[in-house]
């Protein structure tokens, strides 16, 4: 005699945490199973060597939606995020260091070393990515509307969009039309000459994509990530304890709310009767009934492995496997034995590395390492995105010592003609060499190091294809159609089974955004 | 000497959309005249003898979109229009196989079950779904664009219209165009077929005249210019002017004429005269000044608002827009004269396939590095070359058993990288082109008489192409319809009271379509009538 439960949420990661607590809010009782050792997804903080703790994966929030944050009461369980004055710190091989505040005009300041004329652009792009940010950020708050035939709620959104819209006046409007089919890389060079500058700022629209800072749409990337910070480049989002503290604060939040989690148990099958989703069926051979199963695993894994795809229509089916989820990062984790020396900070104050770090000088830089990725092989001069937590949060490393997270772009899950284990030294290599370019004591410092391939993260996290984004961020990817036109409202062609991840609306980063929508969606459904 | 002589409309530039706009503007009765820099008509449309009895479509070579109400309002078969079927498209690949596609459906799915059974079906299929997405498309080619940041109630309507055309469309449908308008033409045909070969070569005309990839967001959608013409019935779009592309120019221009229009060659504008901030005529580069109630440009807003005008003249912002709109050529043509005709290694001998078009484009990824090169200021080293033998098909252009080749070739950016540029590099541009169809045809090289070269340098110097972008400006999704080709100017009309836009720097963009010259006369009667 199976379980019966009220709803199963399949995975617990940041969306499916969120999901659960909104959910027990409005009075339900979800029950999340989480297939590893603990929940949270890609935001956990592991210890990979004695006395060294890392976010294994996602070093930095998105940021969290700050209405999220308050209804969860993050800091109430627990919760200490850091925002380190520095948002990116930019080296360039000729030693020069750029350092972005968040205070912006500290931030022109620095740039002013480079061109006065950038140091006067800048705040106007940050103003600009404000204004547009703020209406987006609207946007990805709403459910996308039913196309074919819209509610009255989704007529009254789609105004208040068109209002937001207007009130941006000409200039930014036309700016929002006009920038969000562009190459970031044209974006960038319409405000500054400083190649690094130009870099770093691109670099925000191409990360986690399969996209080069000279693809056509890279630019709505950047602006969709400019809708929770409206910095050019990004600030950094740290937290005591790494991400996992995260989602830690979020799971003692859902369980608070009347959330359950059991960890290390895998759902291998979504149960399916009459073309509604029933229940869940266990590794174990358990099964548990429920009202509605919430998916927070990627769309490809829910409906095409989860879910036996004779219960879809072929035409779905086919739609679905052209869902685009080509994985292009991987990451290293390393154990230093001490903070490494950038030549272009030469031994003064470290406060410069306590937000995120870029490496990738120039835009051909970053596009010459996309290249290589097209014809299925990692860069040999990747694209990093770096933090170093512990010179913010010591707790993470032994004394006097530090733990560095690396995300390396760009790494396609599909290698020409090898595989990922073949290549898992050479990629570490190749991330310690292009470091030690810019710190050249690194190697020296290196006690132990993590290696986190494309296949790694389709094998251990569930990422379909390695996507840490659970698919790709592109224009046909976005909104009415993420995960597909028709099915962008967390519901899927079977009843009561929903998604709740980041394969929906809105997607991109760690902002919680994707569960809280879909959360909404259900409640309205359920209660019907 | 005409000089303070009174017209109702002046046309800068007398290229396929200038002369169209003149042409309607004539039929209702307007007082036109067409300013033609050059010593022939056309623009980027012209026949020229390079060579004597050799006759070339210099830049544009084949016809593709020449709007259907043109060619009846202007009725342009009786001024000597006469469109000859370019009949598939012949791609050579390196392992001496080849892919050979005509218009005949059943004869194309057999040499495509060549390649892939699958693929042999899914083309049908295919043709069907981009048939689909033309019905949606087409209306907006003939439509001006509406002006999202009004508040007219007309426009908004406009807007909405298009809203609920797409929301009417079956859910396939909206599918499909939605991935037409955003994907890469690569991603979107990897959805549909597997043979390599296939997908290159019907890539590639998602990327003539950009600087982008196949791989590269937004290309998808031009392939569906290669469907227009299935829809436009009796009239097959896709094919060769009698005479070479300059015949179009001609026949256009005759309508013109016989509507009342004056046309002067060697008339080259040199400065757009302004009077308390209205337009009021051109001053012509040997003096003259011409007075006119209207200017109507068809030359790209570089040369517009930038070289024919005053700074001060118009407001900042708006040139700040112009000077950030993108030319970006990409692109190169190479013509030559042949003593015979070229023998391709795969398939020998003269024969059908040449009659067509024949693609160098063996494979996605052959097509995207050529892209790449380009991306670092080099011409590809392997270029994707689209080459026609008109000759074939119109025994006129080239002396008896002689011929005509024309190559157009791409990636050739305009901006070299630093310490190389277009007149050192002309000679082995052109070559390597050689070199690169020889690869496939080896007796071509000892067959070239002649060759012409033109860098994206030359079709600016030569043909007022600024950077040598061949459709005036680049065709990427942030350049299109409502933004084309100044966000909330994209009506024909500019901040200039008097002063229009006609060319394919507007709606709905380049290539033989002649649309824009349209929109642009209609808009201007429309404020004739108003001024009235």
């Amino acid at each position: 005699m199976a379980e019966q439960r009220d709803l199963i949420l399949v995975g617990g990661g940041h969306n499916g945490l969120v999901a659960a607590f909104y959910l027990a809010k409005a009075g339900f009782k979800p029950l999340i199973i989480e297939h590893r050792d603990k929940p949270g997804g890609v935001a956990i903080t592991e210890e990979f060597h004695p006395g060294f703790r890392c976010s294994t994966l996602a070093h930095s929030a998105g940021p969290i939606r700050p209405d999220i944050v308050r209804d969860m009461r993050l800091e109430k369980h627990g919760l200490k995020l850091i925002t380190p004055e520095v948002g990116t710190v930019a080296f360039s091989p000729d030693g020069r260091a750029l350092v972005l505040y968040n205070d912006v005009s500290k931030a022109a300041q620095e740039i002013a070393n480079f061109s006065q004329r950038d140091a006067a652009q800048y705040p106007e792009l940050q103003q600009a990515l404000a204004k547009i940010g703020k209406v987006l950020a609207g946007t990805l708050r709403r459910s996308p509307p039913n196309i074919d035939d819209p509610s009255k709620g989704d007529l009254w959104a789609m105004l208040q969009t068109g209002r937001a819209i207007r009130k941006l006046g000409k200039k930014d409007m036309y700016r929002l039309l006009r920038w969000g089919p562009m190459a970031v890389a044209d974006l960038a060079a319409e405000f500054f000459e400083t190649e690094l500058l130009r870099a770093t700022i691109a670099a925000r629209g191409i990360f986690g994509t399969a996209f080069g800072p000279w693809s056509a749409g890279s630019s709505l990337v950047l602006l969709i990530r400019a809708a929770g910070d409206s910095h050019p480049a990004g600030s950094a989002y740290f937290a005591v304890g790494g991400m996992g503290a995260v989602t830690q604060a979020m799971s003692a939040a859902a369980q608070q709310a009347g959330a359950e989690i059991r960890s290390g148990l895998e759902v291998i099958e979504v149960r399916i009767k009459e073309g509604a989703a029933t229940g869940v069926v266990l590794s174990t051979g358990e099964e548990i009934n429920a009202k509605a199963v919430i998916s927070n695993a990627d769309p490809k894994r829910t409906l095409l492995k989860l879910v036996d795809p004779t219960h879809l229509s072929p035409d779905f089916v086919q739609r679905l496997q052209h869902y685009r989820m080509p994985g292009t990062v991987a990451k290293v984790n390393l154990a230093l034995s001490g903070l490494p020396n950038f030549t272009a900070l030469n031994g003064q104050s470290n406060s410069a590395l306590a937000g995120r770090i870029h490496i990738g000088p120039e835009i051909d830089y970053l596009e010459r390492a996309f290249d290589e990725a097209k014809y299925g092989n990692f860069s040999r001069q990747p694209y990093l995105e770096i933090a170093i937590p512990s010179v913010t949060d010591p707790s993470l490393a032994p004394e006097g010592k530090h733990v560095m997270s690396v995300y390396m772009q760009y790494a396609p899950y599909k290698l020409k003609d090898s595989n990922w284990d073949k290549e898992r030294v050479a990629l570490g290599d190749t991330v310690v060499k292009t470091l030690a370019q810019y710190a050249p004591n690194l190697p020296e410092l290196i006690v132990h190091h993590q290696i986190i391939t494309p296949q790694d993260l389709e094998d251990n996290f569930g990422l379909t294809g390695g996507h840490i984004f659970h698919g790709e961020l592109s224009l046909d990817q976005f909104f009415t159609m993420r995960p597909l036109l028709d099915w962008a409202r967390y519901r899927t062609p079977i009843r009561n089974l929903y998604l709740c991840g980041s394969g929906t609306h809105p997607g991109a980063g760690l902002t919680g955004g994707s569960g809280a929508n879909a959360a909404r969606e259900i409640v309205r459904d359920l209660r019907k | 000497m005409s000089n303070g002589s009174k017209y109702d409309v002046i046309v800068i530039g007398g290229g396929h959309n200038g002369l169209v706009n003149a042409a309607y503007l004539a039929k209702a009765g307007k007082k036109v005249v067409v300013l033609e820099r050059r010593h022939v008509l056309g623009g980027a449309a012209v026949t020229e003898e390079i060579f004597p009895g050799f006759k070339f479509s210099v830049c544009s070579y084949v016809v593709s979109l020449l709007r259907p109400e043109i060619i009846r309002d202007l009725d342009l078969p009786r001024h000597g229009l006469e469109i000859l079927p370019l009949d598939g498209t012949f791609t050579p690949m390196p392992n001496g196989d080849y892919l050979w596609r005509v218009n005949d459906h059943g004869k194309t799915r057999r040499e495509i079950a060549r390649h892939s059974k699958v693929d042999a079906e899914a083309y049908e299929e295919f043709g069907k779904a981009m048939q689909a997405m033309c019905r949606f498309v087409k209306p907006m080619l003939a439509m001006v664009p509406p002006d999202p940041a009004t508040l007219n109630p007309r426009e908004l309507m406009k807007l909405l219209s298009v809203g609920r055309r797409f929301q009417a469309m079956p859910s396939e449908d909206k599918y499909n165009q939605v991935q037409l308008m955003t994907m890469s033409a690569a991603d979107f045909l990897d959805q549909w077929f597997e043979t390599d070969v296939l997908k290159a070569t019907m890539s590639a005309s998602g990327i003539i005249g950009t600087f982008l990839g196949v791989r590269s967001p937004g290309t998808a959608y031009v392939l569906l210019h290669h469907y227009m013409g299935e829809i436009d019935g009796a009239f097959r779009s896709w094919g060769f002017a009698r005479g070479g592309t300059g015949a179009i120019s001609e026949s256009i221009a005759e309508a013109a004429k016989e509507a009342g229009a004056e046309i002067r060659t060697k008339a080259p504008t040199s400065k757009i005269i302004m009077k308390n901030g209205k337009a009021k005529g051109v001053v012509l580069q040997n003096g003259d000044e011409i007075y006119a109630d209207i200017v109507s440009s068809s030359v790209d807003p570089r040369h517009t608002f930038i070289e024919f005008m005053e700074p001060g003249q118009l407001p900042d912002e708006f040139v700040e827009e112009v000077r950030r709109y993108k030319f970006r050529g990409s692109s190169g043509k190479v013509n030559l004269a042949l003593d015979a005709l070229p023998d391709f290694k795969c398939l020998k001998g003269p024969g059908e396939h040449l009659r067509g078009a024949i693609s160098i484009s063996p494979s996605v990824d052959y097509m995207e590095r050529a892209y790449d090169d380009a991306k670092y200021g080099n011409f590809s080293r392997r270029p994707y070359v689209d080459i026609v033998i008109p000759s074939l098909t119109d025994p006129s252009v080239a002396p008896p058993g002689k011929h005509v080749m024309s190559c157009f070739v791409q990636y050739a950016p305009y901006k070299l990288h630093p310490g190389s540029n277009w007149d050192e590099q002309r000679e082995a541009f052109g070559n390597n082109v050689i070199d690169t169809i020889s690869e496939y045809a080896p007796n071509l090289k000892k067959l070239v008489l002649d060759k012409q070269v033109l860098t994206p340098l030359d079709l600016e110097r030569e043909f007022g192409l600024s950077e040598g972008n061949i459709f005036q400006g680049e065709l990427s999704l942030e350049q299109l319809f409502f933004l084309r080709p100044v966000p909330g100017w994209a009506q024909y009309r500019t901040p200039i009271k008097n002063l229009y836009m006609c060319g394919s720097a507007t709606h709905p963009g380049g290539g033989i379509m002649g649309a824009n010259g349209r929109l642009a006369a209609l808009e201007i009667l429309k404020d004739f009538k108003g001024a009235a």
